[in-house]
Parts: C-alpha cells; sequence; structure tokens
C-alpha cells in the first residue's frame, strides 16, 4: 500500500469533539511553600515539579511570577538532589521558553524526510493519526509501533495499557546511555538485575574504573552532593578517591591519584586489585577462598600491570589501601560500560565490593526495591518503575523488522533521537522512511521528528502533569510529582491525554483499558488509591517518606563466580586507523538533547574549556607523532564515517587514543545546534556489548587528518597565568 | 543593620561542574554572547570556572577554581572610576556598580586583577518569548556598561527587606546566591562575617584558607580553602 492511499483511508472522525470534555488547564496548581492566600500582583510563588532534563529525576521549584516561571531550583525536600541542580536542570526554562519550539501541529509538505511542513490545526492532525489507527486496528493491531526514550510511571502505563489493549507490541525504548552493563553484572555478581544504590557520602575510599559519577552517570546531582559530603562533611575522616580510566575526565580530575589505564582494560585493573586482597588475605569477605580460583590466580599484578600499563606497585598499595580503608565502594561507569567488554568491567568492580564486604552496610551499596513501592499496581508496577535499560537490542530487531514492511504505522515520543544518536549502520532514516504513517510527539524539530508525516506538538515538562521514579538517590519509595507550573506556553497536547483521548474514539477494549477523562485524573486515581494526600504531595513535590527503606537482600552476595575477563575489541584496521576511539557524554549537552540551549552551548567544558562547538582530544606526544597542533582543524574517519572537528592536545588521555565528547554535530535541530561540526556517533560500529546486548559505542579505531574547516574552537582563556596551581593544590 | 557578606570555595568539593556558571546567568539576566563574540574573549558570565593544567612533573592534573568576583575590601577597580559608578558599599561591603553611572571607559576591568569584570559590547538581545525569563529583581544593562557579580545583591535585598518587615535579623543560610544554592557538592559557602555564628565565619577560621593573589593586597571577601590529599584528616 502507498502512503498516500493509506492516508486517504478511514475518512474523518469526530475526534475533534474528543478534547472538548478534557481540561487541558491546569486547575488547581499548589504551590511550594507560600500558600495561596500571600498571592499579591509582583509577588512570587515557587511550585515544585519533577526535572525532566536526563533521567536522574531530581526534584524542582520553579519561581512563577505573573504567570511566568523565572527561575529553576533545586527542590530541597526531594532525596535525590536535596536542593541541587546541575547545568541542565538550570538551563531548563530556556526549553520552556525556546524560539524555535513547536506551537501548532506539523503536516509534512514536502517528500518525507524533506524537512518541509506546513502548520495545520489540532483537528485536521488527530484526524489524520485516528484514520491511520482505526485503518490498522481492523486489519493489523500488531503493525502499529511506538518507540520512545524510556519512560516511567504513569506515563509509561498509559502508553504500555494503550499498547496492549490495541493489540500492538510494547514500546520500544532507546536510550543511548541505558545502564545494561550494570545491570547485567548485578545479576551475575549479587543475583539482582538492578540498579544498587552506592553511598558515596558515607564511603571512606572510593574506586571508580571510568565511573564518571560527578558528570553524567546515573544520577550526577545526587552523586555530586554525596562526593561533597564524603570529601568535607565528616568531622575526622576524608574519603579518598582513586580513579583508573583511559582519560583524565571531570570527575577524574577530581580524584586523589588518577591512574591512567589503556583503552577497555578497566575490569583488568579491578582483578588486580582483586588478587591482591585474596591472595593478602585483606578482605573479610568469605567468598575470597572460594574465588582463588585459577582465573584470579593468574591476574598477578605484573600480568594486570602489563594489560593495563598500571604499574604493579600502584596495584598493590591501592589494593591494600582499599583493604584497609573500610566502608569502600567500588563503581564503572559509561566509559566502560561502552566497550565490547563493558559488562565485564562491571562485573569485576561489583566483585570488589563483594570482596569490601559493604552489601547493605553505611557506606558501600544496597539494593532499594523500587517496584514494591507499588504494592497495589500488580502487574503495572514493572510499568511505573522500569530498570533503565538502553533498548539497543529491541531497537535493533524492530529496525529490521520495519524495513520487512511490519509497521504500518509508528508513534515517535520523548527526547529521544535515535536518528542522531544510533550508529549509521542501523540505517534508521531508512527504515523508518518506510513506515507508511509516522507521527511524532514533540516540541522540537530535530534528526528525528523530521522524518515524520505529522509532528504533534507536545508540552515541555514544565507544563505537565506527571509522575517519576528516579533511578537512584532513595531508597525506593520516593515518588517525584510533576505539575504544570504555568500555563501552557503554546498550543501543545500531552502525549498520554492524546493517547486517552485516542482510546475513547477507538472504544471496545481500547477505552477500557484507559478509561480516565485525562491523564491528570489517571495520575489522581493512581495515587489516591495508595492512600496518599495529594494536595500535600504536590505541594511538597512528591511522595518522599512513606515507609522507609524498602532494601532487597541480595540472592548470592555470599559467593559471586569470578568475572569472566575478556578483551576489548576494536573494529578497523590498526595500520589505517592508529588511534581508538573514546567517546563520552558530553557534561553539558548530554548525548545532544541539550544543543539547542544556548546557556548549555556557551557553558564551557570543564576539561577543554571550549563552547559552542565539538573538538577531538589527542595526547600532544600523539599529535606530534600525526602533525597536528592544538586547535587545528581536523577529520576524524573510522570505517563507518568521517566528521570535523579541532584537536584539543589533552596531557592525561591514552596515548594512541582520541577522545571525543557527543552531543554536538546536529543538522536538524535549530539554530543553536546547527554548525557545529561533526557527530561522532556518526562513527560508531554496530556492535554489542557481550552479555548486555547495549551498544559497545568505544569499539572503533578512527584515523585522524589535518584538514582545513571553518572558523576556530574557541575556549576561555585562563588569564590568571600568575596563579600558582601549588597554591591551590 | 550592618553585614560583611563573603564568600568561601572549598576546592576539596568543588568538581568543575559548571552548574554555578549557569545558575549565575538564569539568575542575572547575563546575555549569550553566541560563538563569533564568545571568540573575541567577550563571554559575558560573571562567573567562570577556570581550569588549570599541571604539565610538569610525571603526573598531569587539572584543577578547577570558580571565579566570581572577589568583593575587595581595598578594590583596584574602584579606585580608578573617574565617574565613581564602581563603588564600595559600607552597609553590606559589598563591591558594587551603579550601571547608569558607567561610562564605559573599562578602565576598572584593566585594572581587576582577577578579570572578572564583563563589558557589554552590544545591546542585550532576547528573542521573544525568551524575555520571559527575565529576571524581574535587576534590571537588562544596556550597551557600554560594564558588570560583574554582585553576590546576587537582589536576593540580599530580598533578604534584608523581609527581615525588617518581621522585626528580626537576617537567619544564616537565609541570603544565598544563585551559585551556591545549586552547587551539587556544596562547595559554595556565603554568609555574613560580622555574624560570630554563621557559617562563613566558621569556614574562614579553617587552616585551609587562602586567597587569590593574596600579595597583592586587594583583601577578597571571596577566599578558597585548599584542597587535601589522602584519606583521613
Ligand atoms: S541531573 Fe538530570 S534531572 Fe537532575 S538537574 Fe541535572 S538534568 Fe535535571
Ligand atoms: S557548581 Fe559547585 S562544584 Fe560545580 S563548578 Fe560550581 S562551585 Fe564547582
Amino acid at each position: 500500500m502507498k502512503r498516500r492511499d493509506f492516508l486517504k483511508l478511514g475518512g474523518a472522525t469526530a475526534f475533534a469533539a474528543l478534547f472538548g470534555g478534557c481540561d487541558n488547564l491546569p486547575k488547581k496548581l499548589v504551590p511550594f511553600v507560600i500558600p495561596p492566600e500571600n498571592y499579591t500582583l509582583g509577588e512570587s510563588l515557587w511550585y515544585a515539579s519533577v526535572c525532566r532534563q536526563c533521567p536522574a529525576g531530581c526534584g524542582i521549584v520553579v519561581r512563577v511570577s505573573e504567570g511566568r516561571a523565572k527561575k529553576i531550583e533545586g527542590n530541597p525536600l526531594h532525596p535525590v538532589n536535596s536542593g541541587k541542580l546541575c547545568a541542565r536542570g538550570q538551563a531548563g526554562l530556556q526549553a520552556l521558553y525556546h524560539p524555535e519550539r513547536l506551537g501548532r501541529p506539523l503536516k509534512l509538505s514536502g517528500p518525507r524526510g524533506s524537512g518541509k511542513f506546513t502548520e495545520t490545526s489540532w483537528e485536521d492532525a488527530l484526524s489524520i493519526l485516528m484514520t491511520g489507527l482505526k485503518k490498522i486496528r481492523a486489519e493489523a493491531p500488531g503493525s502499529l509501533l511506538m518507540l520512545a526514550e524510556p519512560m516511567r510511571g504513569h506515563r509509561n502505563l498509559v502508553v504500555h495499557r494503550f499498547l496492549r489493549a490495541f493489540g500492538a507490541p510494547a514500546p520500544v525504548a532507546w536510550d543511548p546511555f541505558g545502564h545494561d552493563a550494570l545491570l547485567a553484572a548485578n545479576e551475575d555478581v549479587f543475583g539482582i538485575r538492578d540498579i544498587p544504590e552506592y553511598d558515596i557520602a558515607n564511603a571512606r575510599y572510593l574506586l571508580s574504573f571510568s565511573g564518571d559519577f560527578l558528570e553524567t552517570w546515573l544520577s550526577p546531582v545526587h552523586y555530586g552532593r554525596a562526593y561533597g559530603r564524603m570529601r568535607q562533611e565528616r568531622p575526622t575522616v576524608r574519603g579518598k578517591f582513586v580513579h583508573f580510566g583511559p582519560r583524565l575526565s571531570m570527575t577524574a580530575a577530581n580524584a586523589d591519584v588518577f591512574l591512567p589505564i589503556a583503552p577497555g582494560t578497566e575490569g583488568f585493573a579491578a582483578l588486580g586489585i582483586a588478587h591482591v586482597m585474596v591472595r593478602e588475605k585483606l578482605t573479610p569477605s568469605p567468598a575470597a577462598s572460594s574465588l582463588w580460583t585459577a582465573g584470579l590466580r593468574q591476574m598477578t599484578p605484573e600480568t594486570v600491570g602489563e594489560k593495563t600499563g598500571l604499574r604493579p606497585s600502584d596495584i598493590e598499595a591501592v589494593a591494600r589501601e582499599f583493604a584497609g580503608n573500610q566502608p569502600g565502594l567500588a563503581i564503572a561507569g559509561d566509559g566502560a560500560a561502552g566497550c565490547t567488554n563493558g559488562t565485564f568491567h562491571f562485573s569485576a568492580a561489583a566483585l570488589l565490593n563483594v570482596l569490601a564486604g559493604n552489601l547493605g552496610k553505611p557506606g558501600g551499596l544496597s539494593f532499594p526495591d523500587r517496584r514494591s513501592a507499588f504494592p497495589r499496581a500488580g502487574a503495572d508496577a514493572s510499568t511505573l518503575a522500569p530498570l533503565p535499560e538502553s533498548g539497543f537490542a529491541s531497537v535493533r530487531n524492530t529496525l529490521e523488522k520495519m524495513r520487512g514492511g511490519a509497521f504500518q504505522v509508528a508513534l515517535l515520543s520523548g527526547e529521544t533521537n535515535p536518528a542522531f544518536t544510533l550508529p549509521a549502520g542501523l540505517k534508521f532514516p531508512e527504515s523508518l522512511l518506510s513506515v507508511p504513517l509516522v507521527v511524532s510527539f514533540s516540541s522540537f524539530l530535530d534528526e528525528t521528528s523530521s522524518l515524520s508525516d505529522l509532528v504533534l506538538p507536545v508540552p515541555t515538562y514544565l507544563e505537565e502533569w506527571g509522575d517519576d521514579i528516579a533511578p537512584a538517590g532513595h531508597s525506593g519509595d520516593a515518588v517525584g510529582l510533576l505539575q504544570p507550573v504555568i500555563e501552557p506556553f503554546r498550543d501543545a497536547r500531552p502525549m498520554p491525554d492524546i493517547l486517552i483521548a485516542a482510546a475513547k474514539e477507538l472504544g471496545g477494549p481500547v477505552a477500557a483499558a484507559l478509561p480516565w477523562k485525562n491523564f491528570r485524573e489517571c495520575l489522581e486515581q493512581g495515587y489516591t488509591g495508595m492512600g496518599v494526600n495529594l494536595e500535600n504531595a504536590r505541594r511538597e513535590g512528591g511522595i518522599f517518606s512513606r515507609k522507609g527503606s524498602l532494601s532487597r537482600t541480595a540472592k548470592r552476595a555470599g559467593n559471586p563466580p569470578l568475572p569472566k575477563a575478556i578483551e576489548a575489541s576494536y573494529e578497523g584496521d590498526a595500520a589505517r586507523y592508529p588511534l581508538v576511539l573514546h567517546v563520552y557524554p558530553s557534561i553539558a549537552l548530554s548525548d545532544g538533547r541539550g544543543a539547542n540551549l544556548s546557556w548549555l552551548q556557551e557553558m564551557p567544558d570543564p576539561i577543554s574549556t571550549a563552547v559552542w562547538r565539538n573538538w577531538v582530544e589527542v595526547h600532544p606526544k600523539t599529535a606530534e607523532s600525526l602533525g597536528i597542533a592544538d586547535g587545528d582543524g581536523v577529520v576524524v574517519t573510522s570505517p563507518f564515517g568521517s566528521m570535523e572537528a579541532f584537536a584539543v592536545l589533552h596531557p592525561a588521555v591514552a596515548k594512541g587514543t582520541a577522545a571525543m565528547p557527543l552531543g554536538q554535530g546536529h543538522t536538524r535541530y535549530g539554530r543553536n545546534a546547527a554548525g557545529r561540526g561533526g557527530n561522532p556517533f556518526s562513527l560508531l560500529p554496530v556492535k554489542d556489548t557481550a552479555g548486555a546486548k547495549s551498544h559497545a559505542r568505544q569499539s572503533t579505531r578512527v584515523s585522524i587528518a589535518k584538514a582545513r574547516i571553518k572558523g576556530k574552537l574557541v575556549r576561555t582563556v585562563n588569564v590568571e597565568g600568575q596563579w600558582k596551581y601549588e597554591n591551590i593544590l | 543593620m550592618k553585614h560583611k557578606w563573603a564568600m568561601a570555595i572549598d576546592m576539596d568539593r568543588c568538581t568543575g561542574c559548571g552548574a554555578c556558571v549557569v545558575a549565575c546567568v538564569a539568575e542575572n539576566n547575563t546575555p549569550t554572547a553566541g560563538e563569533e563574540e564568545a571568540g573575541k574573549g567577550r563571554l559575558m558570565q560573571w562567573l567562570r570556572v577556570s581550569r588549570f593544567w599541571k604539565k610538569e612533573g610525571e603526573e598531569t592534573r587539572a584543577i578547577f577554581v570558580p571565579t566570581p568576583c572577589m568583593h575587595c575590601e581595598k578594590a583596584p577597580c574602584e579606585i580608578v572610576c573617574p565617574v565613581y559608578a564602581t563603588y564600595h558599599d559600607e552597609d553590606d561591603h559589598l563591591n558594587a556598580m551603579v550601571y547608569n553611572r558607567c561610562i564605559g571607559t573599562r578602565y576598572c576591568a584593566n585594572n581587576c586583577p582577577y578579570s572578572v569584570r564583563v563589558f557589554n559590547w552590544w545591546p542585550a538581545k532576547w528573542e521573544k518569548p525568551l524575555d520571559e525569563q527575565l529576571n524581574p529583581d535587576l534590571s537588562v544593562r544596556s550597551r557600554g556598561v560594564m558588570e560583574k557579580c554582585t553576590y546576587c545583591i537582589q536576593r540580599i535585598r530580598r533578604g534584608k527587606e523581609t527581615a525588617i518587615k518581621e522585626g528580626r535579623k537576617i537567619r544564616d543560610g537565609e541570603v544565598m546566591p544563585a551559585c551556591a544554592q545549586t552547587c551539587p557538592p556544596g562547595a559554595i559557602i556565603f554568609g555574613d562575617l560580622l555574624d560570630p555564628e554563621s557559617e562563613i565565619s566558621r569556614t574562614v577560621k579553617d587552616t585551609r584558607l587562602f586567597k587569590l593573589m593574596e600579595h597583592l593586597g586587594t583583601e577578597p571577601s571571596t577566599v578558597y580553602l585548599k584542597k587535601q590529599k589522602g584519606p583521613g584528616r
């Protein structure tokens, strides 16, 4: 069936009437501190809600003056961030007031993928959507696909229920920085497939294996705050922090000791430490004796030293110090997760936690049970608090099916931008173009929404109802509540409301599965059913302490198996592509979603101090051998693509490595994002992380060649040359 | 009521994350410079996180130094202003600016050893509806004037007014600049040195305390606490 014919089927609908009975305007907001009676013109009110600039789920309070949001601060009552916010959280207002935000539905007016759209009415847009849905509802309900970012809370519940009742497959979620390797490792080592809570604040010793927990990892504000407390909040203890990794990242720069290692060898470094701890009987763990297998015995400091580039004496010293300064923690992060052997790195780090014997203790790690916070939700509990997976395997599968013609209608939602963040080898744009009807729920036109037939503008998180269960930072029972802090700023409609209205129009089991008047009612019923006083909860920004800790016990903490040591592998011939590519999420732009906000573009990167552009970091020795100087324009080429960037000489990146921040290189994400160099995602191969089925980002080699490119790299100059480093350290 | 506002930045807590930079921009109606102007050194940020490399020796290290205005007691910027646009506020011990008196000689910026003053080279543009975000508590500065960190003077004023209205003293922690409020690891401590019980008064007794370019005798109100090393104390 051709797309045009497809669209013609179905005819007019009565969809326009659907939103008649549905209130889109916030009727009763509950201010945070000042009760509503005190309201006078010119005074401000603060409303509590939840940040959605990244998946960490921090609580926010927003200052609203005369109907306009003026400033976002952290919610001091929220356990994840305790009143603090990161740069991205601070920049939320720019997304709300973005001049390029969509305010009317857009209908394709050129060929698909051309990016040519014309504005249309909501009636028209919704009737196109309903026509498509009704058509396949009868013939092939399984050909409806929903592709989104990983969602949580009732938003996810609505989507799941809608699709299930429709007869469609479960939604496919994609987050390039999902935590598959961490989940898989915890399953292997602890017998629990979940995210632990790391009590960094009370640790005396912290070992990190490319674990950039201060930048973009699980919950940067939560762990940033914990880091500050670990360092200076106890009267007699200052926690020590040792970082292993191929690059001195911002997190690594904060370590007492930074031990550079070869890319992809994090797990070996951890096993070397485990070897010393077991050999020298430095561990109280009963697991130690059964772990003294041939596998661990051969991980001597010398062998590990050869693999990683570490000095054997350093491995021994760290092992002894770690064992002698308990409670201690070992964590691995994004930099290690992206290797083909990422799961191994995480398992080896988890093993150190077992050896330290700090499971369930202050200063160690525990496994809160986020699902038991919803005892009445039954099977829905897993959709309210799902695991933070990347979804790479299912995206890959889905794209194959898509090309085989399995899908007639695709709904795209959320901040995820697969056309930008998936490796080119997966052919995302081509696959999507083969779907007859594609509808995006989006606030902006980006690389992905530009590929659709129809774009339905949705509100930003500051104008929506919702709830959120954060993946870290609480004992399992904390729920953040979103409320619209101002009246919707554009003629946007929330995605769950559109689905609920569509369900009504479809009737039958779909309508029965989504029986609410609107999304707000769905939320309210969910929580009042749990005996929550919603008014209080909204005032405080969530439900924070219902029963105290809901910690689970690990099934296998006693005697974990020794993780199987796997070497990292790389695509590309070493002669042609001499450098290993190490990519990392940008602290300002994340996977690229922040690139349209000028405040984030203009926030100097902590390490390179660059603004507005992308760059590639190489060691001065490596650069010398390539004939590249600091600030030179270069072309970075992998077997899968090539892109432009500026060279930055980085004195503490592994030799033979090219390191690049992800996030720049947009082609369709507005003025602030465009023309900022190439997209490093375009260099990546289609490759899995063994055992976790996530995308192995750190698995290709590249070459770098000098090139003439437009402009120059702008960095903030340190004018304070006379300040002595020694005085400050 | 007199105060002596001061800030201490704990280098052992600061991670260099830059949240303070964006919080400051959001609070103080600071315009975005854009790539081209930034390339000419015209970033308008009042607070920067300077990054130093230590390249010598075996271990390369990096260090982050958040640098707002030092609010010097003996401020080199004040004495050179021909029109007294920048002056010392005796009630709050702030180094303050009268924007509409400034004639843009930029002499103050030349004389500031910490290079924390920024100049408005162009009329600030807020494309609609970005202007809806503007903080109503302070003005948008015009082209041709100098500006800089004020310790969020609008928040200090509000704190004082509230205290007077309620007939009490300002409580410690009640007035908090945007950077200190947001800083995830809690590296920025702010308060009144004339209040002997305040956290800042306790903090400045720390043996780790140091000042930037102390030898110049500017007597900065923004002070730093050194990074420590190793476990234990
Ligand atoms: S860590 Fe994530 S959720 Fe928290 S403030 Fe930053 S962007 Fe928002
Ligand atoms: S917000 Fe705090 S930790 Fe981050 S750079 Fe500023 S002072 Fe340092």
